[in-house]
């Protein structure tokens, strides 16, 4: 199984400015969401879903395909443009985000939006759930590849480091862990909150293997990808330096923007940025 | 024959990996607290022992449940419910992953261990989440069919096992149903109705209550989620008196889905509940001296039962 697109990084980048005119338009549609959050991972969900991860849009269950889960659920609206984009979602669904019955609720639930392989929305679950599929992959001599995308903010939770330690443990070369690191979590930066710094050094000490990238950059991402899943016997970890609210000046970087909308001139701006 | 009821729980396991390959089991340096080595022995690659981590526990779980894998895991209850509560509710209940979760040592089993490790609010946490089956076994073939039928039920369960060597009370016909309670001795007097292993001082202390001319209806609930209420009903309906015996707390347990079984059904009948008054701590002591204290023995579930009837 490939990837059912395979697009070259240009074009990667072109479905990254759809994808984020697409979430400023639904956000401020729906008056609520997570823009800064939503910003921020685009680059890397428009890199899996168009360059690295292999499935089929038209049978998103088959056994084979490669796993990926949105531990940082609060990033659901740019995950929703994202399997718009691929047509695994209708886009149509947009329009119903955050409303009554919507299956294109605050916080991911697999059981309503296709694509979605699992419920997040609490921070620190989506580790060891893919330790799990990625023990699974091994138990039932599978090649998928389980890829997890975490908030930085998030590691501060503990239960990521259990599902660390279980996998270097069970030597899961085929679990890829992402981190969105734009510095950034709901109340300030990071690193005044709780220091996570040397992350690195953190995954390394834990029996990863580490690579840091720029997160906004899909060849940098996709290569880095790429090289971790040459290297056997250890589970991997992107580090991907990401600018939160990323292509959106007045969003950009600001704590502020986590779980605010563009109003009025703000949203015609930012689209204008985009274009 | 007495058989400790972990014992019986592993050895259907055992059975059902005959047949279904899928089936792994996962621990928290649980393994002699679930007895699991005699699967263990046989099927070293299917038990994940996670060390001492319950929520990566649970999410591994989900994740292997994910994957294809129908994952049963083992640890005690006070444990399960207290460290990894938001991933039982999130991973397992929302999001409907195909594990079953196995709570030991409820209660206060572990006694002196003291409330660390007693476990009496985890029928009322898992009433209060959603899309979780409640099972509470009381005996070895009841064990034995629950997890047989736990297994086989796509979806997630929740099965509460107490460490407690027992004898098989129900008759050889016994067929557990999901949702049913069941009536192990009929009686007019007062309805006394018992949760898991609490049965068997139920059952010792009928035998003097019939000395006295106090004719006990007795019943049993297993399955709290599904419950269907027809049974407790009728015999509520016929004695006009019940007793709940419980090693819980009495806010959230059997005694309150049977208060609200009385409310929403408008029936004319005194309630007695037992088990550690709501807001309270059990001390650490001896189970024994607990169920002494509670008047969760013998002894108490006669006085209890004299003094509703006022005799």
């Amino acid at each position: 199984m490939t990837n059912p697109f395979n697009l070259t990084f240009p074009e990667i980048e072109d479905r990254s400015r759809r994808i984020r005119k697409n979430i400023i338009k639904m956000n401020s549609s729906a008056g609520a969401g997570h823009t800064g959050a939503d910003l921020s991972e685009t680059d890397i969900l428009a890199t899996l879903y168009f360059h690295i991860l292999r499935y089929r849009v038209d049978d998103i269950h088959d056994a084979n395909r490669d796993r990926f889960i949105l531990s940082k659920g609060h990033g659901a609206g740019g995950y929703y443009c994202t399997l718009a984009e691929t047509g695994i979602l209708d886009a149509s669904y947009l329009d119903d985000y955050l409303k009554k019955n919507s299956i294109t609720p605050g916080h991911p639930v697999r059981q309503k939006t296709p694509g979605v392989e699992f419920n997040t929305g609490a921070l620190g679950h989506g580790f060891s759930v893919s330790v799990g599929l990625a023990l699974a992959a091994k138990k039932s001599d599978r090649n998928y590849i389980t890829y997890v995308l975490l908030g930085d903010g998030e590691l501060e939770e503990g239960s990521n480091w259990e599902a660390a330690m279980s996998a270097a443990h069970y030597k899961l070369d085929n679990l890829v862990v992402i981190v969105d690191r734009n510095g950034l979590q709901l109340g300030d930066r990071t690193e005044k909150i709780m220091a996570l710094e040397p992350l690195d050094d953190k995954f390394k000490s834990f029996g990863f293997n580490v690579t840091t990238v720029n997160g906004n950059n899909p060849k940098e991402f996709a290569m880095a990808v790429k090289t971790s899943l040459t290297i056997s016997g250890k589970p991997h970890v992107i580090i991907a330096r990401t600018i939160k609210g990323k292509g959106v000046s007045f969003i950009e970087d600001q704590p502020k923007w986590h779980h605010k909308v563009p109003v009025g001139e703000e949203i015609y701006t930012a689209i204008k940025e985009l274009e | 024959m007495k058989e400790d009821l972990r014992d019986s729980f592993i050895k259907e396991l055992q059975e059902i990996k005959k047949r279904n390959d899928q089936l792994v089991v996962l621990v928290s340096d649980s393994t002699s607290t679930c007895r699991v080595s005699p699967f263990l022995l046989e099927h070293p690659d299917s038990v994940f022992n996670v060390g001492i981590a319950e929520q990566n526990m649970i999410g591994i779980a989900a994740g292997l449940s994910l994957g294809g894998f129908i994952p049963v895991t083992a640890n005690a209850a006070c444990f399960l419910l207290g460290r990894s509560n938001e991933q039982v509710k999130v991973d397992i209940c929302y999001s409907q992953t195909n594990v079953k979760l196995v709570g030991l040592n409820p209660g206060f089993a572990y006694g002196s261990l003291g409330p660390t490790h007693h476990s009496l609010d985890d029928i009322s946490t898992m009433l209060a989440f959603g899309g979780i089956d409640i099972f509470v076994p009381s005996d070895p073939e009841e064990t034995r069919q629950i997890t047989n039928y736990a297994i086989n039920k796509k979806g997630p369960v929740y099965i509460r096992l107490d460490s407690f060597s027992a004898e098989n009370i129900h008759a050889d016909t016994y067929s557990f149903e999901p949702g049913k309670s069941v009536v192990l001795k009929e009686g007019t007097d007062i309805s006394i109705i018992a949760l898991g292993t609490m049965i068997h001082d139920v059952l010792d202390a009928e035998k003097e209550l019939i000395k006295m001319g106090i004719n006990a209806e007795i019943l049993s609930v297993p399955s709290i989620r599904p419950l269907d209420p027809e049974v407790i009903i009728c015999s509520l309906q016929k004695t006009g008196s019940a007793i709940i015996f419980e090693e819980h707390s009495q806010h959230g347990g059997l005694g309150s889905i049977v208060g609200e079984i009385i409310l929403e059904h408008q029936l004319n009948c005194r309630i007695k509940k037992t088990g550690v008054p709501a807001g309270q701590f059990a001390e650490a002591s001896p189970r024994n001296d607990l169920k002494e204290h509670y008047n969760l023995n013998k002894k108490g579930i006669i006085k209890a039962a004299l003094d509703i009837l006022k005799r």
